[in-house]
């Protein structure tokens, strides 16, 4: 944008060398992460053209050896072989991970998008839409899943069509309490964002012959949903993190894949720490994703002016 | 122009409540095709209320407003037909924030009046010519300077070709330097023909384009006529005291 | 031990003197359901349950009672731990500058971007917290754990919720302290801070439902609080699953809302007068 000539002083170029080289550091450790990931995956769909499924793509032995004849880094070499060793079950659980994640948040999305309307314009459905998020954000998560695993054993009722997609059926389960779950938080993000469109709009809307729904529609939604982006990501950050409950109803995702191996190892520390890790890029991973998104719409003229 | 009454907008003994306040007291008069009608008015004297009774964004309870012969009260029409003919102008501009100024003048015609994308395009861009805007089609409404959006906002109700104009204050929230413009392209409208009912405290703007003007005080007509009439000789003395707190703002 | 598999009993004496409740009380008969795993009840209407079952959730009711004590008590005592760091952390983040800031953000980002569940697993093995002992009461490791991982989590979001009020004070504020011989810091602490903290409450209000809720979560380290009890409860009755959850979420429910009104008050009744805005 404008203003970008004047000549920067030799402090801010350090520290602009600064960042930049974190950032290409972060950048160089989200491509090997997501490397790592979509090489490991295709692996196991096409029946191991890389390396055998099951195995780890570069051998742990290799690790532990190159990391043996460097001084500084030889203490940790038989760590690393482990985690190397690990990281083959580590890319599975993160696909339940990744797609419970994904799909809760998108189908979520839909359920969210109506709810936050109907709270905000709709008269007796704004109480049906206020019961259902108050009694979903105000109990918890883990107590939800065990309503739908325990309470209601839905697993039984997961149709033969859904139950060859994933190692078990009960995955399905998860991703209707995330569904659910989630759907009640983003409406109520979305509802903030609603009510923060100027009430204006929906009457110019209304004034050059829109109908109401139109109005909301054309006008309403297409501002409030970009306004609601910061805090909607918050809701995907969330997202990421509980999935891990999931482990609790026995789906084989991430954390439930760590603490098997925990169990039966006893690394607590090194995996544990390691998983913490995983998580904490996927999370990276979807701000800056979400980050991006919110500058590619944003509203040339308000853009700025946002804080953030 | 006004001495031909052809019965175009008739609006007689109209009355509004808001919950129990009277706002709106038997309000009456008409307008032929092609007349300048421009409401005046102490605020909170109910004349957004009257400009809104006429589009139905808002409900007058009592009375009739009869637009080219059909009854605009009537619990059968159409609103959403009505606001098609009626183009209305905001003091706040409203204009769509997320849409560019193309954007905002193309909604309408083309979910509205279901042009194509390229026909609602055009006529877009014809009215954003009209008022001024050739050079500014794809900025959005925070990129434009109030004068700016203000004229947006015209090329907007106009791009449905509508058989009326409704102004609400249309230059209040402008800068002074801004106004002009404003009021530049209204002038332009009023030599086109186009019937429009305005409200505003621009009195020499008033003046100069007016048919008749109406006086409001405290949701009643307490006197309206010509502008000549009305300006030098008000036969009520409310008319002449309010048009006098005016003069000395100006 | 696996987090997930084998919690169920040794979950219940965690929190020693306090957690007097004793193991849930089953009828022999009801043993053999057990064998047969979880299957839903077979009334009429599946919402309503078996009246028998209901009798049994209420039997058990002060079980349930203590393990609500302990959800209460760690949510507290997680939300003040939370507050004596987050606090600073947060004002760090504001005023601070160099090596402390950089590391605060930086702990603060992990924590943040780390599932709770990693967390409390993280402080329960390998962190390996000590029993300690009060002399009246002492806090089992679990207990330990829990009120750690909950807490320094808590502190990594409320930092976020005080940075942000805290910049969200007029700097103009901070110069009239200065202006009347206040000391920076002092400006900071007797001007900009009462105003931080009233702003604080909209977002100190969400966090503590969130810290309330994932009390739960210390399910996997086994503390016997509320979840974990209903969990112990429905494993001996089987028949009774969905009464059980049923029954706790909807004390959850009462006490997250209760809360939310109680700093709902709160945010009202310590408001900074605005008179009306025209
Ligand atoms: N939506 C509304 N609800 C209640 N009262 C209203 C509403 N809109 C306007 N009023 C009241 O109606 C009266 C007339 O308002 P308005 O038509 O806006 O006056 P003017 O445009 O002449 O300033 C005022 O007393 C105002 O307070
Ligand atoms: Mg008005």
């Amino acid at each position: 944008m404008a203003g970008a000539t004047r000549p920067t002083t030799v402090r801010e170029r350090v520290s602009d060398a600064d960042v930049s080289a974190g950032r290409l550091l972060l950048v160089a450790a989200g491509v090997l992460f997501w490397g790592w990931l979509l090489v490991s995956w295709v692996n196991r769909w096409l029946g191991g053209v890389v390396v055998p499924v099951g195995d780890p793509l570069v051998a742990p032995g290799l690790v532990e050896g190159a990391l043996a004849s460097l001084p500084a880094l030889a203490t940790y070499a038989s760590d690393a072989a482990f985690v190397v060793q690990l990281t083959p079950n580590l890319a599975q659980g993160t696909w339940l991970t990744v797609v419970i994640t994904g799909v809760s948040l998108v189908v979520g999305f839909f359920l969210a998008v109506p709810l936050a309307v109907a709270r905000v314009y709709g008269r007796f459905s704004a109480w049906l839409s206020l019961a259902y998020t108050e009694l979903l954000r105000g109990t918890p998560l883990l107590a939800q899943l065990f309503v739908l695993y325990y309470g209601l054993n839905l697993g039984r009722y997961v149709p033969g069509a859904l139950s060859g997609v994933f190692p078990r059926d009960v995955v399905w389960v998860a991703i209707l309490g995330f569904t659910l779950n989630g759907a009640a938080y983003q409406a109520e993000y979305i509802r903030g964002a609603v009510e923060s469109v100027d009430e204006g709009q929906i009457t110019a809307g209304r004034a050059i012959g829109l109908s109401k729904v139109e109005s909301i529609y054309h006008v309403v939604l297409p501002q409030a949903l970009r306004y609601a982006i910061p805090s909607w990501t918050n809701e995907f950050v969330y997202l990421i993190k509980y999935s891990s409950l999931a482990a609790f109803i026995t789906v084989p995702e991430l954390y439930y894949r760590a603490d098997q191996v925990a169990s039966e190892t006893f690394r607590y520390t090194l995996i544990f720490v390691v998983t913490g890790a995983m998580y904490l890029a996927l999370v990276i991973t979807a701000s800056k994703l979400m980050e991006r998104v919110d500058d590619r719409v944003a509203i040339p003229g308000l853009g700025a002016a946002r804080e953030r | 122009m006004s001495d031909s009454d052809d019965g175009f907008l008739r609006v007689s003994d109209v009355s509004k409540w808001y919950g129990d306040e009277q706002v709106l007291h038997d309000v009456s008069f008409e307008m032929s095709r092609g007349d300048v009608t421009v409401l005046i008015g102490p605020s909170g004297s109910g004349k957004s209320t009257m400009l809104r009774c006429v589009n139905r964004l808002a409900e007058a309870q009592e009375g009739s407003i009869l637009l080219d012969g059909e009854e605009v009260l009537s619990p059968d029409l159409d609103v959403d037909d009505l606001r098609r003919e009626v183009g209305m102008v905001f003091q706040g501009f409203n204009l769509f924030a997320h849409l560019s100024a193309v954007g905002n003048v193309a909604l309408g015609p083309r979910r509205v009046l279901g042009l194509s994308e390229r026909e609602a395009r055009e006529r877009a861009e014809a009215q954003l010519e009209r008022v001024g805007l050739g050079d500014q089609l794809d900025s959005y409404p925070a990129e434009l300077s109030g004068g700016q959006q203000q004229r947006v906002g015209i090329a907007r109700a106009l791009a449905m070709e509508p058989k009326l104009m409704l102004f609400d204050e249309p230059t209040s929230a402008l800068d002074p330097e801004l106004i002009g413009e404003v009021l530049e392209v209204m002038h332009g409208l009023v030599d086109e023909g186009m019937t429009m009912l305005v409200v505003t405290h621009e009195m020499s703007f008033a003046r100069e384009v007016a048919d008749e003007i109406v006086f409001l005080d405290d949701g009643r007509v307490v006197e309206r006529g010509p502008p000549d009439q009305l300006f030098e000789r008000p036969e009520k003395e409310r008319t002449g005291r309010f048009l006098e707190r005016i003069a000395s703002h100006d | 031990m696996s987090a997930l598999g084998t919690l169920a009993p040794a979950a219940v004496d965690s929190l020693g003197a306090l957690a007097s409740g004793g193991a849930p009380s089953v009828a022999a008969s009801d043993v053999a359901a057990v064998a047969s795993g979880l299957v839903v009840g077979t009334a009429d209407w599946w919402f309503i349950g078996e009246p028998a079952d209901w009798w049994f959730v209420l039997d058990n009711a002060d079980y349930l009672g203590v393990g609500v004590l302990l959800t209460i008590g760690l949510t507290v005592a997680s939300i003040l731990f939370g507050f004596a760091l987050g606090f600073p952390a947060g004002a760090v983040e504001v005023y601070g500058d160099g090596l402390l800031k950089r590391a605060v953000g930086t702990v603060g980002v992990v924590l943040r971007g780390t599932p709770i569940v990693v967390i409390l697993i993280v402080m329960y093995f390998v962190v390996g917290v000590p029993q300690i002992n009060f002399g009246v009461a002492s806090l089992s490791p679990p207990v330990v754990a829990g009120i750690l991982g909950l807490g320094l989590r808590s502190a990594a979001y409320q930092s976020q919720i005080f940075r942000a009020t805290l910049a969200s004070v007029d700097d103009g504020q901070l110069e009239a302290g200065r202006s009347v011989g206040l000391s920076r810091f002092e400006a900071i602490r007797y001007v900009v801070v009462p105003q931080a903290l009233r702003r604080s409450i909209p977002g100190f209000q969400n966090e503590f439902t969130i810290v309330l809720k994932d009390t739960s979560i210390v399910f996997a380290i086994g503390l016997a609080e509320l979840l974990t009890r209903g969990y112990d409860l429905f494993s001996e009755r089987t028949t009774a699953v969905l009464e059980v959850i049923l029954f706790i979420s909807a004390i959850y429910f009462v006490l997250t809302f209760t809360t939310n009104r109680a700093l709902d008050y709160l945010g009202t009744r310590y408001a900074i007068p605005e008179g009306e805005s025209t």
